[in-house]
Formats: C-alpha cells, structure tokens, sequence
C-alpha cells in the first residue's frame, strides 16, 4: 500500500506514524537537559543612560558634564555613599535591598561600536568589535544542550541573531496557541507528510522540512504544556510587562525551555531625556517586580537568573537637545534568588579616566559575564559556546 | 538546451524563467542561450528619482540659512524617498526583463556592502554598482572606493595624515577582496596611510585633498613606494587571494552555497588572468559542470529573490509600498538596509521556524487574499510607544492588485499538471508530486499557489 494511500484509509492514523522514522527521532529526541535552570536575557533596546540609572550622586565630573539633565542628590534612592538608583526604580531597589540584584558596573568590549545594529550584534553572537559571527551565544547553547527548537524562546514574533544557531534555532512566540495554529496549517501538515528519508537528509531542502517539522512539534508542546497554566499575578498593563507575563507563564508551566530573551525599546534618548527615561526606568522596574514575585510565588525563582543588559550606555557629557549620544560602557543587571554577591559587583566608573572620545573605558568584558553564567549556573563548558576562553567572575 | 538546464540557469542568472523563453530557448544550445543573456545584460536599467529637492543643502552655509524644522522636514523626505528608492528596484527586478545586470547588481550589493542616510548618495552607489557588475574588478573597486556613500560609511572621509582612519581599507581587505589572514595588521595601518585626503565635497564629488594627504612612503603587503589609493587596489588585485575571494562569493552565490575545492580553483587561475567579470561568468554558465543536478535548486532564495520570482510568474503591483517594505523587514532582507559591513549571511540563515511559515504562506498573502499578521519590526530610535505600536500586530490583507490574466496568458500552453514543472526549481519527489497532482480538481491560479507553498518553492 502507497503511504499516500494509507493516511487517505486511517483518518485516525497519528501523524507518529505517518512521520518517516528519521524524522520521528528528529521529532521526539529528548532533551538532553543539563538541569532545570533558566535564564532571561533582557535588552533595554536603544542605549539605556546607565549614569543616570544608577547615579553617582557625589560625583562632581557627573553633574558638570550634565548641567540640565543630572540628577540631583535628593531626587535619588540612596544604596551606597556614592550610588543610588534613580527614584523611578524603587521597585528595582527593594529586590536590591532583598538581595536579590547584582550590578555589575562598567561591562564593555574593546573598540566600542557605537551603531545600534552592529553593537547588538557583537552583543548578540559574542564576537569582538572586529569579527562577525553567523550565530548567537543563546543559540549555540540550545544547540549545545539538546534538538529541540524550543530550548530558547524569544517573546516576540520576529527571531534575533541572540537566539540563532549555527544549524538549528530557537523560536520566536508570544503565544503559543497562535503559534501552533501557525505551525499546523493542513496544507503544510500534509506537505510534511510526504517526505521520504532520502529527501530529508537533503542538504538546505532537508534543512527547511526539519525547521518546519521542529518547530511544528515544538509548537505543540508549548502548547499543550502552557494551555492550563493561569497567573495569579497582577502585571501593569503594558507591552513589555505583557512579555514578562507570557515569559513567567512558560516558566511556571513547567516547560523545557531553558533560555528566554526579551526586548524592551525605548532607551535611545537623544532628546529631553528626563521624562521619557524616567517613565522607561519606571516601566521596567515595575514590570520585574511583578516577574519576580511571579516567579517566587511559584517557587521558579530559585532556578532562574536574570540578566539585564543594553547595547551600549551612552555618553558622559550631556548634548545641546537636554539628551544624551551613544557611548560605551553601561551597566548589567542580574537578578536572582541565590546571588553570591548581591548588591554592586564591582565600583562605578572612574569619570576622570575617560578614552580620548570621552567615553568610559570598560573594565569588564561583556563575554565574562557570559562565561560566568554559562559556567556557573547553566553548568555548560562556556569555551565551547563563546568559541573562547574567559575568566569567570563571582556573582553566581 | 535541456529545459532543467534551462530553469536552472534563468534561476542563477535572473529570477525565474517564463514559458515563452522556456519555449524559445530549447530549441537553442546553450552558448547562444548564453551569449543572449549576456546581449540582453548589455543594457543599463539605472534607477532615478527627483534628487531637486536636495539641491539646497548644496549651497554654502545652508544649515544657518535653514529652520530646524526645514531642515528636519528635508530629512524625512530623504528617508521616505530611501523607501521610495527600495519599491522602486524591487519592482525592477520583478519585471520579466530582469535579468544578469540585475542580478549581478544584487550580487555586488551583498559584497561591497554601503548603507547611507542621505538618498542621493544610496542611489548613485546602486547606480555604480550596475553599471561595472560586469565590468572589470580593477576600475569596479576604484569607482567603489570614491563613492560619497563609501566614503561616508568606512569613514574614509575622516581618513587625514594626522589621525589616519583605518576602517575603509581594513573592510576593503577582510570583506570586499582578500579575507581575513591574507595581510597583517600593519598592512591595515600602512593601507589607510594611502587613503588619506579621500573625500568629497559639498557637491558630493569626489576629491583627494592633497593637505591631508600623506605622500610619505609605505609598505603594503610586501611592496615599498609612496602609493595612493588606487595603488593599493592594484596591490591588492595582484595577490591571487583576491581572485579567490571573489570567486568563492561568486561560487557560492550562482553555482553552490558549498563551495568546492577544485572548482574554486579552476575559477580563480581563470579570473585571475584579467579579473574581468563578464567573462567569468561566461565561463561559469558555459561549464558542463555548472548543470549537473547536486546544483541544480540547492540554493534557499533570499526573500527578494522569492518576491521577485512570485512577481515575476503573477505580476502584482502593491497598492501600499510600506506593506511590501514590511514583508521584506519581516522576512530579514531590506534593499538599501544591510545589517551591517558583512551583508546579509544568506543561505541557512534566511530561515527559522517564523520566517519559514510566512514565507510558505506569502504567495497565499499576495495572491489569494488570505490575512497576514502583520507586525512591523521595532526601530533602534522609537521610544516605547511607537517602539511597541510598531510590533502591535495587525491582522490585515495586503493591498495588492494582481494580474492573474497575464498569468494565464502567460501559461495558457500549461496544464495544471504541468505547472509543477515550470515553477518548482528542484525536482519534487514522487510522493509530493503525487501529493500535488492528487489534491482536488483545481484550476491553474489554485495549482500555482499551491505550489508556491511547498517547501520545494523556497529553492533555485
């Protein structure tokens, strides 16, 4: 009997069977996971004004190079005798004063990029300032780890080079019932179930029939998983604590995923930046207060570690539009429930020893605090997701 | 000339190829199926647009003679003509003429990439890169290396003999002409030496300012002399890794996204000779080897090759530009919006599990009305609202106006059956042949979507 002629006779037939055997073990491969411990990688998108995050609030160089836009001392959330968060943080500073936040200051790379698209992308794949990698680090873990597409989620519509590998991705979903629906369109169903072996192991055409496949048993699972799951948690009513939302459903829900990334826009602020970074502080710090009580309420938190990060920071001096270019060196945030060294990893940039640009000098590289994570907490070897050697710090 | 050649070569070489030359050219063997490709390739389609508006800020002292919001209201024409500009090629290369020279074009644009702000400098690097596609890599380079745009974008206009700028000449050697390993990082110093003084003026002309020029003497990749710009391309064309990075971009573009050893050498002591375009390719569509079927419809399209081919056999006009902008954004390739020095990556990496279903789905959006989700990718500079309103997703239909008559016109002498073998570039496996030719009685506007959903579509 012809295979076509057979799903015609059993409408019932499981499409497990239907699914040529090198691709139901494509399908069904289990996850080799290395524990149950997730990360979230947030992007605040478009440059954040770490000095204005969290400020140097006795920093004379700080408020001379900003006359209008400085904040001054008794508008700040005062943490330590120099630094204090910015006043629309306070939820950000009560997991600071929980523990439960690490800031690590002055994270860079050598020979800054200061375009949005490139400076993303050398923080996306891991590359220095003068190599351009194909694929992402978060990527390159999934792969590393196990088949499943699903292993990394972004939670958006559109798939960043973050979460690209070098021969398999991760998904793209803010919702996982749309993205089954997606997925299982009749037409394509029945398209994919045509394939013979031979045709699969087909160099790029195989490559295109094993994504679809993937990502169609991917999408089924999210769904099923997440379907019953509903938060308890009250969540502000904006898109990226919306984000967050869906990022804690699929945690709580139990899924396999191990790595999420989100990004929230907004941050580029060459213009009266006052108000606006203060609303965007204020959104983020509000929308991760809810995440994380999501999380604890559910007991996740223990196994998650966030990491916050932007492109770049932007210049110490002040502009003549009351906003802020782009610079270098910013701040990482990371957040989670067993830091080792909670509170400010490391001291705030020296102000008075500025490149020739007049920008900070990083002292930190970006990759360590990759290296440091993976090793530390995803329990990978992280040489052989940075394709190199980094010294670990101690925040986790 | 055998009629899987025959697609075959019109996928490399153009977007697709229609019955009547399918018809025409089998009668005819393959080096004058070439030798008309390559008569037709002769004429230069430029693009144009209305650059008046621009004239002003030619003037001197222009910026303290214009309001802010004058000047701002001009930006913001020059980035919705930039916009303009993308429909414009894009409608170009889905025009059943478009053939090698726009092909070419594409190609280059992926090599020497250039991104810029202002319009005028975008359309006369495209305009360049046209008119020496297949031209002679020598005077390509150095007409390359003086563009406004150029200039602009490696910074070499910031290239003087106090503060030498290193970016242009390094790109120039890493990803335009040899790759990385074949020259040393003194070598980078010592080229941007011999750059130094390239600029343009206000008329966005070309110039070398001679005070900031330094004559003094360099060493570049072995040779000792006061050399300028143009000696250092003619340096680098006299290092046979440029032959070869050439052609393995070529290769793997028009022949094999895996490259091959011997093949790659074959091609290169070829080029290597006059580093004349025209005749490489002639080379490589005359090739016996170039038809054999490990690569034949290997290649994953690149979403303006996938668009430009759906035109091509269904001519669409879009009645909204921004919505076709927006399906290139979603599908990851803007034309005139590289994401950086390095290009697009191509291949593999135009697909994930999201690209893929909507583009499977695309000729369903286009052609049969079916709704999209339309979700327009975020920009660096929104702040959040805008940021956010932007991935806001809209389910909608494109705004198309479709020509199914032309396409029946078109393929009158087809049967539904046989569309199969004229669309699908690879050949279908037997099972999802069957598949198709089973599927219910349908007519050929119904055939042609349908096949331009399987995964077999997304391949040349």
């Amino acid at each position: 009997m012809q295979r076509r002629d057979f799903l015609k006779r059993s409408a019932l037939a499981s499409s497990a069977i239907m699914i040529p055997s090198f691709m139901r073990a494509f399908e069904n491969a289990p996850a080799s996971i290395s524990g149950f411990k997730k990360l979230v990688v947030i992007q605040l998108s478009g440059g954040n004004d770490g000095l204005n995050t969290i400020v140097p609030y006795r920093n004379d160089i700080y408020y001379s190079s900003r006359p209008q836009i400085a904040i001054p001392e008794n508008k700040i959330l005062k943490a330590t005798d120099d630094l204090g968060f910015n006043k629309h943080l306070a939820p950000l500073k009560e997991l600071y004063d929980k523990g439960y936040l690490s800031i690590i200051n002055n994270v860079g790379y050598p020979n800054p990029n200061r375009s949005h698209f490139r400076s993303t992308d050398i923080w996306h794949s891991a590359s220095d300032a003068t190599q351009y990698l194909e694929s992402g680090w978060l990527g390159r873990y999934i792969e590393k780890v196990g088949t499943q597409s699903h292993l990394g989620i972004e939670v958006d519509e559109n798939l960043s080079m973050i979460l690209k590998g070098e021969n398999r991705n991760g998904i793209a979903t803010q919702n996982a019932a749309l993205f089954r629906r997606n997925m299982e369109q009749p037409f394509f169903s029945e398209v994919l179930h045509q394939k013979t072996d031979t045709h699969l192991s087909e160099h790029n055409l195989g490559y295109l029939y094993k994504t679809m496949l993937a990502a169609k048993s991917s999408a089924r699972y999210l769904h099923e998983k997440t379907r019953v799951y509903e938060s308890k948690q009250e969540y502000p009513n904006n898109p990226f604590a919306k984000q967050l939302k869906t990022t804690a459903q699929f945690i709580n829900s139990g899924v396999e995923t191990q790595v999420y990334y989100v990004s929230m826009g907004g941050f580029d602020t060459h213009v009266n930046q006052q108000n606006s970074q203060g609303k965007l502080l204020a959104t983020y710090s509000n929308a991760m207060s809810s995440f994380i009580k999501d999380l604890e309420k559910n007991d996740t938190f223990k196994d998650t570690l966030v990491m916050t990060f932007s492109e770049f920071g932007r210049r110490v001096a002040q502009n003549a539009s009351n906003g802020t270019d782009h610079g270098t060196a910013n701040q990482v945030y990371i957040m989670g429930g067993n830091l080792k060294k909670a509170g400010f990893y490391n001291p705030a940039a020296n102000l008075s020893q500025l490149d020739d640009n007049g920008d900070m000098k990083f002292e930190i590289d970006f990759r360590t605090v990759y290296a440091t994570i993976l090793d530390r907490w995803m329990d990978v070897d992280d040489a052989t997701v940075l394709n190199k050697e980094f010294s670990k710090l101690d925040f986790v | 000339m055998e009629k899987s050649d025959l697609k075959h070569l019109y996928w490399r070489l153009g977007f697709g190829i229609s019955p009547a030359q399918l018809e025409e050219y089998k009668q005819l063997s393959r080096e004058k199926v070439v030798d008309l490709a390559f008569a037709k390739a002769q004429s230069l389609q430029s693009l144009s647009i209305d650059l008046s508006p621009f004239e002003i800020l030619r003037e001197k002292g222009v910026r303290q003679k214009m309001t802010t919001d004058a000047f701002r209201s001009l930006r913001q024409k020059g980035r919705q003509m930039t916009r303009d500009l993308n429909y414009m090629w894009l409608q170009q290369l889905s025009l059943p003429e478009a053939g090698l020279r726009e092909k070419m074009t594409l190609f280059w644009t992926n090599v020497f990439v250039c991104r810029d702000n202002m319009v005028w400098n975008t359309l006369w690097y495209n305009n360049m890169l046209r008119e020496h596609a297949l031209g002679n890599l020598r005077d390509f380079l150095k007409a390359m290396a003086r563009q406004p745009a150029m200039l602009n974008y490696l910074n070499t206009n910031k290239n003087v003999k106090s503060s030498p700028n290193e970016n242009f000449v390094r790109e120039l050697m890493e990803l335009f002409t040899l790759g990385i390993g074949n020259y040393t990082e003194k070598d980078v110093q010592e080229g941007a030496r011999a750059f130094t003084g390239w600029s343009s003026n206000r008329q966005a002309q070309f110039i070398i300012r001679d005070r900031q020029h330094d004559d003094g003497e360099k060493t570049f990749l072995g040779k000792t002399g006061n050399w300028n710009g143009d000696d250092i391309i003619d340096i680098i064309l006299e290092q046979k890794a440029c032959a070869r990075f050439i052609c393995k971009k070529i290769y793997r573009y028009f022949v094999n996204p895996q490259a091959d050893e011997v093949r790659l050498q074959e091609l290169t002591d070829f080029f290597y000779l006059h580093y004349d375009i025209e005749k490489l390719m002639r080379y490589i569509f005359n090739s016996d080897w170039f038809y054999d079927a490990q690569h034949k419809g290997v290649k994953i399209k690149s979403p303006i090759e996938l668009l430009a081919g759906i035109q091509k056999v269904v001519p669409t006009v879009f009645n909204k530009e921004k919505q076709l902008f927006y399906l290139q954004k979603m599908m990851g390739q803007v034309l005139f919006y590289p994401p950086n020095v390095a290009g697009w990556k191509g291949d593999r990496s135009w697909i994930d599990a999201n690209t893929l279903v909507l583009r499977m789905n695309l000729a369903s959006t286009m052609l049969n009305n079916m709704q999209i989700e339309f979700q327009e990718q975020a920009a660096f500079e929104d702040d959040f609202e805008d940021f956010y309103r932007a991935k806001k997703k809209r389910k909608t239909h494109l705004k198309v106006t479709v020509n199914w008559e032309l396409f029946e016109q078109n393929y009158r002498n087809q049967t539904v059956q046989e569309l199969k073998d004229i669309l699908i570039a690879t050949t279908l496996d037997v099972d999802t042949a069957r598949f198709i030719d089973e599927l219910p009685a349908t007519d050929k506007r119904n055939r042609c979507v349908q096949l331009m959903s399987l995964p077999e579509y997304q391949m040349c």
